[in-house]
Parts: C-alpha cells; sequence; structure tokens
C-alpha cells in the first residue's frame, strides 16, 4: 500500500461519517412512513417490514462502526416491534409512542454525534478503543479516570476535592443520560453512582445494569445511596457493584475503596537479562519474554553484563551455556562472588543434554538449565516462576510494609545512587522532608488506627500527585522523604506546598469524630548539598525551621534558597 | 479470487467490502439476492459470498438455499444484526454466521480464511 493511500482506520472513519450525514434524512424518511403507516391497517402491514428492516440494519451497522448508543436505541425499536402484532390495544397505544420517541432520541444521539465535540470524542475514542488491542494510556499510571454521577450537587463537593486532591481526574455528571453517553465515549478506570434518581428509585444501579450488557464487560464501580436497606443493596449486587456506601459518606474511606478498585497491586514487570552471544538467539528468547508482558535487555558479550546488571538490576538471568571468552558457568561465577548479586536467578540455556555436564554447571550456583530449542510456555513459566519469588523477596526488603513506599535503607540507597549518576551528567535534584504535624496527639487522641490512616493518607497523597520517577521514602514514624529529580529547591517548594495544601483539607475520622492534620516539610537541592548524608541534613535544619516558625508550612533550606536564608516559602501559610 | 459482498444498505454493504479488502481480498457488491445472482452469472472469479440475513424480498440464508438448490457450492458467510441463533448456524452448507459488531473487522477475517482453507 502506498504511503498516500487511506488505512483502515481513516476508511472506516470515512464511513462512519457518511453513516451520520446520511441518519437524519433515512430518519425522516422512516419518520414519515411511521406517520403513514398509523392511518390505516393496510399501510400498518404494508410498512411492516420495512420499518423492522431499519431498525434492524440501523442496529448491525451501527454497532460496527461503533455507534452503540444508536444501536441500543434501534435495538429497542426492533424490540418494540416484535412486540407489536400480538398486542392488544393498549399496547399498541404504547407503540404510538414510544417509536416516535425512539426516532426522537435517535436524533439527538445524532445531533450530539455531529456536533463538534461529540465526533470528535465519538471517532477519536473509535480509533483507540473500538479497533485496536490497546487503549491509550495518556493519564500517569497512579492517575485514574472517575465518573461520579449524583444528582444532589452539595453532597459531592467534599467527594470532587478528595479524589482530586489524589491526582485523579474526575468527572460530574447530574443525571445518569449523559453518564450513560460519556461512558459509551470514553471508558472510566471507575464509577461512583448514586442509585436514587428522579426517573426511579434505582436508575442509578439499573443505569450501570444496561450499560455492563450493552459493553459486555462489568465496569468497576461503587455505589452511593442514601438507603442501606435490602431492595437498594440487591439492586447494587445485581448491577455488579464493587462497593456500596450509605450517604453520609466519609470521602477518605471511598477514596481509600476507588484505589483498592483501581490500582492493581504493584505489578511492576518483570525484568529479564539475557545474555548470549548470538544476537538472533537472544532476541528470540527475548522476544518471547516480551510476549509475556516482561521488561528484556540483551547483551551480546559476557564482559558487558556486569555494568548491565547494574544498570538494568534485572529479576532474574537468562545465560547462554556455551559463549566464546567465557562460558556461562564462569560468567554465574563471577557475579556470584558479588555481594550485591548473591540472590540473583540465574537460569542456563543450552543445547547441552548430557546430564553429567548440566550437573557441574550447576555447581556455580545458578536455578535451572533449560536445554535449546525451548518452547515459548516452558521457557516463561521457568522464568516467571523463579523471577517471580525474588521480586517478591526483594519488594519485602526495600519497601515498607504499612505504606508501601521504600523504607529507610532502600530510599537512602536510590538517593545515592540517583546521585552518583547526577554528578556525571550535571543534573540537579531536590529533596524534601516531611514531618506530620502533632502526630503524637493524633495518637493519644483518636487511637493509633487513627494514626495510622493519616500515615497511609500522606503516602498515598505522595504516591499519586509526584511522579514515579521521584524517590518517595518512609523515613520511620510519621516521618517521609522525597527526591525530586530535575527540579530546583523553588520548583520542590511548590510543589510540596501544593500537597500540604490539600493535606490540610482531608477529612479523617476516627469513631464519631472528624480531625484534620497538616505537616511541615524542609527543601534542600543537589548540587548545593552534595551528597545523601548533606542533603537530609540541610532538608532537616529547613523542617526543624518550619516547625519552630509555627508548623504547616514549607520551608528552603538557608544555604540553598537563593536569598541566603530560610523564610516560609508560603509567607501567608496557615500556621497551626 | 473475488469476494461477493450482499447487503441492501449500501453503507454496510461497503463497510464489508473494505473490510475484506484491508485484508488482502478483492471484492464485488451487491445490493440484494437478485443483483448478487445478476453477479455471479456474469463474473467467474468470485471465490465465495458474505451476505447479510435481513434484505427485502429474499433474505440472507433463503438466498444461500437459492443458491445451493442451483448447485452453487461457493463458501458462504451470513452477517446478521441479531445474536446468531444455533438453529440459523446449523443451516446445511453455511459456513460461518456472524454478529454484525465492533469485531466484526477480525470475526469476519478469521471466518474468511477459514471457509476458504477449510
Amino acid at each position: 500500500m502506498s504511503s498516500s493511500a487511506p488505512t483502515l482506520q481513516q476508511k472506516l472513519n470515512q464511513l462512519r461519517q457518511r453513516f451520520i450525514e446520511q441518519l437524519p434524512a433515512r430518519l425522516q424518511q422512516t419518520a414519515t412512513k411511521w406517520q403513514q403507516s398509523r392511518l390505516s391497517a393496510e399501510a400498518e402491514s404494508r410498512l411492516a417490514p420495512e420499518f423492522h428492516r431499519f431498525f434492524h440494519s440501523l442496529k448491525g451497522t451501527g454497532r460496527s462502526l461503533g455507534f452503540e448508543r444508536i444501536a441500543m436505541l434501534a435495538d429497542q425499536g426492533e424490540e418494540l416491534l416484535k412486540a407489536m402484532p400480538d398486542s392488544a390495544g393498549h399496547a399498541v397505544n404504547d407503540i404510538n409512542s414510544l417509536i416516535p420517541e425512539l426516532f426522537q432520541q435517535l436524533n439527538e444521539e445524532i445531533e450530539y454525534l455531529q456536533s463538534q465535540h461529540g465526533q470528535q470524542t465519538v471517532l477519536a475514542s473509535l480509533n483507540s478503543v473500538e479497533f485496536s488491542s490497546v487503549a491509550p494510556q495518556t493519564r500517569s499510571k497512579r492517575q485514574r479516570l472517575i465518573y461520579l454521577c449524583d444528582d444532589e450537587p452539595d453532597q459531592v463537593g467534599q467527594l470532587l476535592h478528595h479524589l482530586r486532591c489524589f491526582g485523579h481526574e474526575v468527572v460530574h455528571f447530574e443525571d445518569t443520560e449523559s453518564f450513560f453517553n460519556a461512558v459509551l465515549t470514553r471508558r472510566p478506570d471507575a464509577i461512583i453512582m448514586d442509585v436514587q434518581f428522579p426517573q426511579g428509585n434505582t436508575a442509578g444501579t439499573e443505569t450501570l445494569t444496561s450499560l455492563n450488557k450493552l459493553i459486555g464487560e462489568r465496569l468497576p464501580s461503587i455505589v452511593l445511596s442514601s438507603y442501606g436497606d435490602f431492595y437498594s443493596r440487591l439492586s447494587a449486587v445485581r448491577a455488579g457493584c464493587n462497593g456500596y456506601f450509605t450517604k453520609p459518606i466519609k470521602p477518605l474511606d471511598l477514596m481509600l475503596a476507588i484505589d483498592e478498585l483501581t490500582i492493581p497491586l504493584d505489578e511492576e514487570p518483570l525484568r529479564v537479562l539475557v545474555v548470549d552471544d548470538e544476537p538472533d538467539a537472544a532476541t528470540y528468547h527475548s522476544l518471547i519474554l516480551e510476549e509475556a508482558g516482561m521488561i528484556v535487555q540483551q547483551v551480546n558479550h559476557p564482559a558487558d553484563a556486569l555494568s548491565a546488571l547494574d544498570r538494568f538490576s534485572p529479576d532474574l538471568l537468562l545465560i547462554d551455556v556455551y559463549m566464546p571468552v567465557c562460558s556461562g558457568e564462569e560468567l554465574a561465577t563471577i557475579i556470584r562472588q558479588q555481594s550485591a548479586h548473591i540472590g540473583l536467578p540465574i537460569i542456563y540455556l543450552s543445547s547441552e543434554t548430557d546430564s553429567q555436564k548440566q550437573l557441574s554447571a550447576m555447581t556455580a550456583g545458578v536455578e535451572a538449565f533449560i536445554t535449546k530449542p525451548v518452547t515459548p510456555d516452558e521457557l516463561v513459566s521457568a522464568v516467571r516462576l523463579r523471577a517471580e519469588r525474588l521480586h517478591l523477596l526483594r519488594s519485602l526488603m526495600t519497601q515498607d510494609s504499612m505504606t508501601g513506599l521504600y523504607n529507610h535503607s532502600t530510599t537512602t540507597d536510590l538517593i545515592g545512587k540517583t546521585l552518583a549518576q547526577a554528578y556525571r551528567e550535571g543534573s540537579q535534584h531536590a529533596m524534601a522532608m516531611l514531618d506530620i504535624d502533632h502526630f503524637k496527639t493524633v495518637n493519644d487522641t483518636y487511637g493509633h488506627l487513627a494514626g495510622d490512616q493519616v500515615i497511609i493518607t500522606l503516602s498515598r497523597l505522595l504516591k499519586t500527585r509526584l511522579r514515579i520517577s521521584d524517590i518517595i521514602g518512609r523515613y520511620g514514624g510519621e516521618e517521609f522523604v522525597v527526591l525530586l529529580k530535575g527540579v530546583n529547591a523553588k520548583r520542590a517548594a511548590e510543589l510540596i506546598d501544593e500537597l500540604r495544601h490539600d493535606f490540610e483539607l482531608v477529612d479523617f475520622h476516627a469513631g464519631g469524630e472528624r480531625f484534620r492534620c497538616t505537616f511541615s516539610a524542609g527543601i534542600s537541592s543537589f548540587p548545593n548539598q552534595p551528597s545523601t548524608e548533606a542533603l537530609r541534613l540541610s532538608a532537616d535544619q529547613a523542617l526543624y525551621l518550619a516547625k519552630r516558625q509555627g508548623r504547616n508550612q514549607v520551608v528552603i533550606s538557608n544555604e540553598d534558597d537563593a536569598k541566603g536564608k530560610a523564610e516560609p516559602n508560603q509567607p501567608g501559610a496557615k500556621k497551626q | 479470487m473475488q469476494i461477493l459482498v450482499v447487503d441492501d444498505d449500501p453503507l454496510a454493504c461497503e463497510m464489508t467490502a473494505t473490510l475484506l479488502e484491508f485484508q488482502g481480498y478483492t471484492t464485488v457488491m451487491a445490493n440484494d439476492a437478485m443483483e448478487a445472482t445478476q453477479q455471479l452469472d456474469s463474473l467467474d472469479t468470485i471465490g465465495l459470498i458474505v451476505s447479510d440475513m435481513h434484505m427485502p424480498l429474499i433474505n440472507g440464508i433463503e438466498f444461500l438455499k437459492m443458491l445451493r438448490e442451483q448447485g452453487v457450492t461457493l463458501p458462504f458467510i451470513l452477517l446478521t444484526g441479531d445474536s446468531p441463533d444455533s438453529t440459523l448456524m446449523q443451516t446445511p452448507g453455511l459456513n460461518a454466521c456472524l454478529q454484525k459488531d465492533a469485531e466484526l473487522e477480525s470475526t469476519l477475517g478469521n471466518a474468511v480464511t477459514q471457509a476458504l482453507n477449510g
């Protein structure tokens, strides 16, 4: 195909465009005929097949072209017509009003699709969603698109604030109709749905049920309701909802439920380093593993393996046994001699079938020996089994169990590595030390569970709002450390101050009581402070100053401050 | 080899043809069974038929039966707006019965490959 020829997507989009353009005339024509058919029994039976065909064709073509709502309305029309010949008088009366109503709804849908916005979003979403196996990931890994459908605006203000405060994109709908259309054009990661609407006591859950049926999948959803009765709950269960909250809602509980629903358990892909002197073989094995969702790097010379290990830090090493320069066995021994790589799983890959030779190779401390040619399934499962074990062990070793943030030693280690690289690149970074204000009072007044809730919330706030590349660690107790990469002290202070402002508005609940918390922060920067320790000391001093000046503020260390003296980043900052 | 696409909705007909053309086939279109019969009579390059079910006068399944009675044994794939029911799918001589939906691009591609190779 030449480069100027249209792609399938372009061609289908042209057809979609024409479908939308032609539809009003077709609809008009059919509506006129419908009126005629109402005049006599003869006209009715003569025209009946035509209406049936109209709706049927609209359903099939609409669905094939991705206009799901049009297809759904057409399906309703077809069902109505099917019921028609057997109906008694009053059913026919229903039809007399229902079919024109359907025409009207179809017209409205076309108008929506024809509007600049509607058309663009539908076409864009069709391009990326309906005809491609991979949906685009435009938001950061931790941010979510959440649809909140509730017709009581006064109740949702606080909810919106909390969800947005955690970096989520939240769209609010006041009626189920606009919510329905929005889901069809752009799928959210999660839905928060009110049960009761003016149209009915369970209109919210009914909308979810029909949506799920229409799109053939269960959308992650949480239901809000003023009622905790059996039938309201039953309607939510039947709609496939994942959670049920009765009003008034504690926003933080809802937020945590949304997190549970949308954030998969740390699903970082496994990393595999392939060492093979034959590039073709290395590429073949890499492809198999990549196909299974792993991140793979290949090295074609054993001498490059060590630096690749440091740079790439894989969860597993796949080594070809027979290589020039050094054998796989020798390479494994070299790697095992270094304490940093003692736990790294190593798998040999070889055409060697002599079990005696295999056994001798194993003495270098490898986990498994796979003989070539290996089937893709066998390779993937051998690698996954061993790499996952290390992956899990590593996360237990490096993460703080309550917050999932890096623990003290890992944070220090990672910051050290980043600084070593920053020296070479001449880049700048900023460190922030954060400490929750009056944390002891929180524990004493509201109990340790409430204290834990505050710590978890701040850690989630940091995780969702900062970049994935930033290093976020819990230094112990109520103290956190963050390395913001590539920014200066001033910018870091602005970013942390935004978080400070949002955090002070989060409502915590303990028993029947409600309370709020604040944090103070100190900022230092590299290369003003040339080492991890110097950064920490400097940030700590600034944090101390922030506390002394009244807490709930961000202070830049005086050695880092352009003006040469420490002062609150926000002169108007509220003091506790 | 060409594929004959039969559908009374010109746009739907074109869409099906487009999907097939992007999979490397050449197509001929007809807007009803009568027109399709004329195409079959005049072209001997047609190797497969993809027809819509709901069409005026002669529907897809009647068209298939008509062809089989006339001794035409070309592979025949039926498209329908409904979810295909089992009795329809078991119609003798029918290679596949597919629902018109957003997956049509892949389902049709597979069905054609299967019909031509099987």
